[in-house]
C-alpha cells in the first residue's frame, strides 16, 4: 500500500547539503565516472581526432597538421568516391528493406502465433546461435553457397527450376546483399518479436469483439505497437550495414566498394587524411539515420 | 529518546510530510496509524536516513543525526516484505549485522553464534538455522527479519507494516509475540500500520497521520474513546459520524427527528456514535440519557467474537452497530425491517465545523 | 490471432524456410570441410570425403603449397584479449548500472554516451584510435590500442544487461543491510553482488563473445601481432581453401562449448535459487 511512497526515489541532485562529503552526495557520478572517462578517452577523443585529421594536409606518404579542406574537396569532386557514397546508401536501404520484409513475418510468427513461451525461446535462440560462429566465417560460408557450382545452383538445377547455373550470384552486389541480409536480419527479428510478444492479448480480443477484421487488427493495433521494435531493429541494422566492409570484400571479389572498403584501402596506402574524410562522411550518414529513427521512438524507454 | 522536529518532505507537488514533530520515548511501543499515502512510510524512511527531509531535524538523545547515513544511525528497520537475504541461511541472515557492521563488528565466531542463537530462540526459531529464506513461511520470514534487526541491539526498531503480509490468524499471534519480544528486550518499537485494530492492540501510544500531518498522539484507548478530530475518528473505523447542526430541540439531521445532545453545544456539526456503543432495538420511543434513530436493517457480518450489523438511515447513509458475543447472542432481523438504533448519550462525541472534537461537560449530564 | 489456421501454417512454413536460410551456409560449410585434400577446392562436388583439412589445420599433413592457417598465436591473443575485455567491461558496466539506480543530473547524457560505444561502427573508431596513436607516438598493439576499443564496444552491452538486472532488484534488501549498521560498500560485496551474479555472468558472456569475434576495431589498431579474426580476414585476400571451413566448424564447436558452460552455470544458479524458493511451506513452529 505504500509502494508509491517507497518507489518514488527523489534525485539526489537536491540532496541535503548536510550529508557527509562530496562523494556521498555525488555517489552516482562517482560510480559512473570510470566508465565515462573510458568513453571520453577512447570513444570521443578518437572520433574528434578523426574529424580533426580530415582537415590535415595529405602528401604522398605522410600527413601534416597544416589545416586544409583539400581532402574534402577531393572527396566530393571524385566520381569514384561520391559513387561509393551513393552505392553505400543504396545498399543500406536495400538491406534494411529486405531485413524488414524477410524478418517481420518470422517475428510475427514467433511473437504472436507461438503460444508456448518455451517454443518462443527455442525459436529465438535458434536465430541467435549462428552468432556464436565467427562473423568472418559466416560470410565466407556464402562462397560455396553462391558460386557457379555452388549449393544454390545445384539445388535449383536439380529441382528443374533453372537449366543453366546462375552466373551472377557470386562476386556481385547481389551476393553482398544476400550475405548482409542473412547476417543482420536477426537484429530485426529479435526486437520486433519482443515487442509483438508484449502486446496484451485482451487488446486484440477487444478489437475482434468489436468486429474488426484480421487485417484491421494487424494494421491498426499489432503493427503500430510493434513499431518501436522495428525502429530498434532498423537502428541496429543501419549502424552495422553502413559501417560494413568485410562482407563486401569477401563476397564481391573487390568489385563492390563501399565507403568502409575505401577507408580500409586508404589506410593501407597511408592516406590518413583521406580516410578520415570518408570516416566523417560515414559518421554523419549514420548520425542522421540514427537521429531520424530515434525521433520515432524513445530508445531509453524501450530498452 | 528520539525527537523529530518539524519534518517536512514533498515529492514534486505531493506533500508526504508536513511539519511533523514527535517524541519517541525510550522503552515504549509506539504505533503509527495512517491510511495509504498518509506519509507514514516516508516518516519511517526519513528517521532511518533512507530519505532526506526538506526541512526539520531528527535528534537521537539530543544529537542531530540528520547528516548520518543509515548504517551509522544505530536504528533497525524491519521491512514490510521482510527483505531477507535470499542467498543466506537463516543463521547467516541473523548473524549478518553482527559480523559485518562498521561499528564494533563481532569478530569472535563463538560470540556471533551465541548471540544469534539467543535471538533466534527469542523469536521462536530455534532449529531453523540452516534453512534458506525460500523454505520459510510468511510468519517465519517475519520472525527472521525481526531477529536479524534485534540481534544488533538497535536504539530504536522501526517496523514498516510488519504484519501486513500475514494472514489474519497469524497476525493476531504475531501481535502478542511482538509485544512480548519488545518487553523482553526493552527496546523501543516504532510500528507503522494501516490497520486500526493493530494500532490499538499493540501501541503504548499511537500516532495518527494523515496527509503528512500528525493529527493525534496519545495512548490508543484515549484516541479510540475520544478522537480529537473527525478524520481520526474516520481512520479508526469505529465511529458513526452523522452530519447535521445543533438546533433548539437537539442535533438536527436532515430527514430525521432531532437527536438528543449529551450537552449544549451550539457549534456542533458532526454527531459521533461509536459502533460498539450502539445497540439495536424494536422500540423507537425516546428515553432519557439515550439517543435513538430509526433505521432499516441491511445485513450483518459474523466476525468470530463479534457481530457487525449494517443499517440504513433515512438519508441512505449506513449506520454500523458492533455487538460482542461475550455479552449477547446474535440476533436475526428481516431484510428492510424498520428498527431503532439506540445509544447512551454518555458515549457520544460532538465535533465542530472544522472537525475538532468539542469538549463536553462530564458524561451523563442531562440533555 | 490464434484462430487463423491458414495464416498460422503459412507463417510456420515461412519461419522454417527462414531458419534454413540462416543455417544453410553452415551446413554447406560443414560438408565442404570434409573435402579431399590437398587438391580439393572450397566448392562442390565433394571429390572424396576426408578429414584432410582438419589434419592440415593442426600441421599433421605433409607440406604442400597451401600454408597452414597462421592461427596458433592469434588464437591465444584473441582469448587473452577477450578475457581482459570481459573483466574490464563487466566491472565498468556494473559500476555504471549501479550509478543509474538513482536518477542523477547528467544521467541522460551519460546514458547516450555509453550507448554510443555500441553504435559507432568499429571501423571508424579504429580509424580514429589509429590516428590518435600515430600522433601521440603510441605503438599500436592488440593489448593496448585494440583492447581499449574492445571495451568501448562491450561495456555498453554489460551496462544494459546490468541495468535490466538492477531494475528487478529490490532495493529494500540493501536498505535492510544498511540499517543493520553495515556500510554500503560491504553491503554491495556481501548482498547485492551475490544476488545479481547471474546477470554478471550474462554480461561476461556478451563481453567475451563480442570481443573474441571483433575485428573492425582491431584492424587498424592491433599492430603487427594479429588476433584470430584478423588472421582469418587476412585469408580473404588470397585464394581460400577448405581448411578455413574446417577451422570454422571447430571454432563453432568451441563457441558452443563456451555457451554450454555458461548454460550449465546459469542452470546451476537457477536450480540453487529454485531449491531455496521451493522448500516446503511449513506451518509456524
Amino acid at each position: 500500500m505504500t509502494s508509491s511512497e517507497t518507489l518514488t526515489r527523489p534525485a539526489p541532485a537536491a540532496a541535503d547539503p548536510r550529508a557527509e562529503g562530496w562523494f556521498a552526495r555525488n555517489r552516482s557520478l562517482v560510480l559512473a565516472s570510470p566508465g565515462v572517462a573510458w568513453m571520453v578517452l577512447f570513444l570521443l577523443v578518437p572520433l574528434g581526432m578523426m574529424i580533426y585529421v580530415s582537415f590535415w594536409t595529405q602528401t604522398t606518404f605522410a600527413i601534416n597538421s597544416t589545416l586544409t579542406t583539400k581532402s574534402w574537396v577531393a572527396f566530393f569532386s571524385s566520381d569514384t568516391y561520391v559513387g561509393a557514397l551513393l552505392r553505400t546508401l543504396r545498399l543500406w536501404l536495400t538491406v534494411l528493406a529486405l531485413t524488414f520484409v524477410i524478418g517481420y513475418p518470422t517475428a510475427l510468427f514467433i511473437g504472436r502465433f507461438v503460444r508456448s513461451k518455451s517454443i518462443q525461446t527455442i525459436l529465438l535462440v535458434a536465430c541467435v546461435i549462428p552468432f556464436w560462429t565467427s562473423f568472418l566465417i559466416r560470410v565466407l560460408a556464402w562462397r560455396p553457397m553462391l558460386g557457379r557450382e555452388g549449393a544454390v545452383n545445384i539445388v535449383l538445377e536439380n529441382l528443374g527450376i533453372i537449366s543453366q547455373p546462375i552466373e551472377t550470384l557470386l562476386f556481385t552486389e547481389t551476393s553482398v546483399i544476400i550475405g548482409m541480409v542473412q547476417i543482420y536480419v536477426v537484429f530485426m527479428v529479435g526486437p520486433v518479436a519482443f515487442m509483438l510478444a508484449r502486446i496484451d492479448d485482451s487488446l486484440i480480443e477487444a478489437a475482434r469483439d468489436l468486429g474488426a477484421s484480421a487485417w484491421t487488427i494487424f494494421s491498426r493495433i499489432i503493427f503500430p505497437l510493434s513499431l518501436p521494435g522495428v525502429v530498434v531493429g532498423a537502428i541496429f541494422v543501419s549502424v552495422m550495414v553502413l559501417g560494413e566492409f568485410a562482407t563486401a570484400s569477401a563476397l564481391s571479389g573487390r568489385k563492390v566498394n563501399l565507403l568502409g572498403n575505401i577507408i580500409v584501402s586508404q589506410v593501407g596506402s597511408l592516406k590518413w587524411a583521406f580516410a578520415a574524410v570518408i570516416g566523417v562522411v560515414l559518421t554523419v550518414c549514420i548520425g542522421v539515420v540514427v537521429a531520424a529513427l530515434l525521433r520515432l521512438v524513445n530508445l531509453r524507454k524501450e530498452l | 529518546m528520539l525527537e523529530l522536529q518539524g519534518l517536512s518532505k514533498r515529492y514534486g507537488t505531493e506533500v508526504a510530510l508536513d511539519d511533523v514533530s514527535l517524541v519517541v520515548r525510550d522503552d515504549e511501543y509506539l504505533t503509527l496509524l495512517g491510511p495509504s499515502g498518509s506519509g507514514k512510510s516516508t516518516l519511517l524512511r526519513v528517521i532511518a536516513g533512507l530519505e532526506t527531509p526538506d526541512a526539520g531535524r531528527v535528534l537521537l538523545d539530543g544529537r542531530d543525526i540528520g547528516a548520518l547515513p543509515t548504517h551509522r544511525r544505530g536504528l533497525g528497520i524491519v521491512q514490510q516484505n521482510y527483505a531477507l537475504f535470499p542467498h543466506m541461511t537463516v543463521f547467516d541472515n541473523v548473524a549478518f549485522g553482527l559480523r559485518f557492521r562498521e561499528t564494533a563488528p563481532v569478530a569472535d565466531p563463538s560470540e556471533v553464534d551465541r548471540r544469534t542463537r539467543a535471538t533466534l530462540d527469542l523469536v521462536g526459531l530455534t532449529g531453523f538455522e540452516t534453512r534458506m529464506p525460500g523454505q520459510l513461511s510468511g510468519g517465519q520470514k517475519q520472525r527472521v527479519s525481526l531477529a536479524r534487526t534485534l540481534v544488533t541491539e538497535p536504539r530504536i526498531c522501526l517496523l514498516d507494516e510488519p504484519l501486513g503480509a500475514l494472514d489474519a490468524n497469524l497476525r493476531e499471534r504475531m501481535t502478542v509475540e511482538l509485544r512480548r519480544i519488545r518487553e523482553a528486550l526493552g527496546v523501543t518499537f516504532l510500528h507503522v500500520t494501516g490497520n486500526e485494530a493493530e494500532a490499538l492492540a499493540m501501541g503504548d501510544r499511537m500516532i495518527v497521520l494523515d496527509r503528512g500531518r500528525a493529527l493525534a498522539v496519545a495512548p490508543p484507548e484515549e484516541i479510540f474513546a475520544a478522537p480529537a478530530d473527525t478524520r481520526v475518528a474516520r481512520f479508526l473505523n469505529a465511529w458513526n459520524l452523522i452530519p447535521g447542526r445543533a438546533g433548539a430541540d437537539g442535533f438536527e439531521v436532515a430527514g430525521e427527528a432531532p437527536l438528543a445532545l449529551p450537552a449544549p453545544a451550539p457549534q456542533a456539526q458532526t454527531y459521533g456514535v461509536p459502533y460498539d456503543a450502539a445497540w439495536i432495538s424494536r422500540d423507537p420511543a425516546p428515553a432519557p440519557g439515550e439517543g435513538v434513530l430509526p433505521a432499516r436493517y441491511v445485513a450483518s457480518e459474523f466476525l468470530g467474537s463479534k457481530v457487525v450489523y449494517l443499517l440504513r438511515r433515512a438519508d441512505g447513509k449506513v449506520f454500523e452497530v458492533e455487538r460482542h458475543l461475550s455479552r449477547e447472542d446474535p440476533e436475526t432481523y428481516a431484510q428492510d425491517e424498520t428498527l431503532a438504533v439506540r445509544w447512551r448519550l454518555a458515549d457520544v462525541h460532538l465535533f465542530d465545523g472544522a472537525g475538532r472534537r468539542i469538549p463536553l461537560a462530564p458524561a451523563g449530564a442531562p440533555a | 490471432m490464434g484462430d487463423l489456421p491458414i495464416l498460422k501454417r503459412t507463417l510456420a512454413v515461412y519461419t522454417g524456410l527462414f531458419i534454413v536460410f540462416l543455417y544453410g551456409p553452415f551446413v554447406v560449410m560443414g560438408i565442404l570441410s570434409f573435402q579431399a585434400g590437398p587438391e580439393g577446392g572450397p566448392q562442390f562436388p565433394i571429390i572424396e570425403w576426408s578429414t584432410y583439412w582438419y589434419r592440415h589445420l593442426f600441421g599433421l599433413t605433409e607440406a604442400t603449397r597451401i600454408a597452414p592457417l597462421p592461427i596458433r598465436e592469434a588464437l591465444l591473443r584473441s582469448l587473452t584479449l577477450a578475457f581482459a575485455t570481459t573483466v574490464v567491461s563487466t566491472v565498468l558496466g556494473t559500476l555504471t548500472a549501479q550509478a543509474f539506480r538513482r536518477n542523477f543530473r547528467g544521467s541522460g547524457v551519460i546514458f547516450y554516451l555509453v550507448i554510443l560505444g555500441m553504435m559507432v561502427p568499429g571501423l571508424l573508431l579504429g580509424l580514429g584510435q589509429a590516428l590518435v596513436a600515430q600522433n601521440l607516438g603510441i605503438d599500436r598493439s592488440w593489448w593496448g590500442t585494440a583492447f581499449v576499443l574492445h571495451v568501448v564496444y562491450t561495456y555498453p552491452f554489460a551496462f544494459l544487461v546490468m541495468l535490466a538486472i538492477f531494475n528487478r532488484f529490490d532495493p529494500r534488501v540493501e536498505e535492510a543491510a544498511w540499517s543493520l549498521g553495515v556500510s554500503p560498500a560491504v553491503t554491495f560485496r556481501k548482498v547485492t553482488f551475490p544476488m545479481v551474479f547471474p546477470g554478471v555472468l550474462s554480461a561476461m558472456l556478451f563481453g567475451f563473445t563480442l570481443s573474441y569475434d571483433e575485428f573492425p576495431r582491431s584492424l587498424f589498431t592491433a599492430g603487427s601481432d594479429v588476433t584470430l579474426p584478423l588472421a582469418i580476414y587476412g585469408t580473404f585476400a588470397v585464394e581460400i581453401h577448405p581448411n578455413i571451413f574446417a577451422f570454422g566448424v571447430l571454432s563453432t564447436l568451441f563457441s558452443f562449448t563456451i555457451l554450454a558452460i555458461y548454460g550449465l552455470l546459469m542452470a546451476a544458479s537457477v536450480r540453487r535459487a529454485r531449491i531455496k524458493a521451493s522448500g516446503i511451506q511449513e506451518d509456524e513452529a
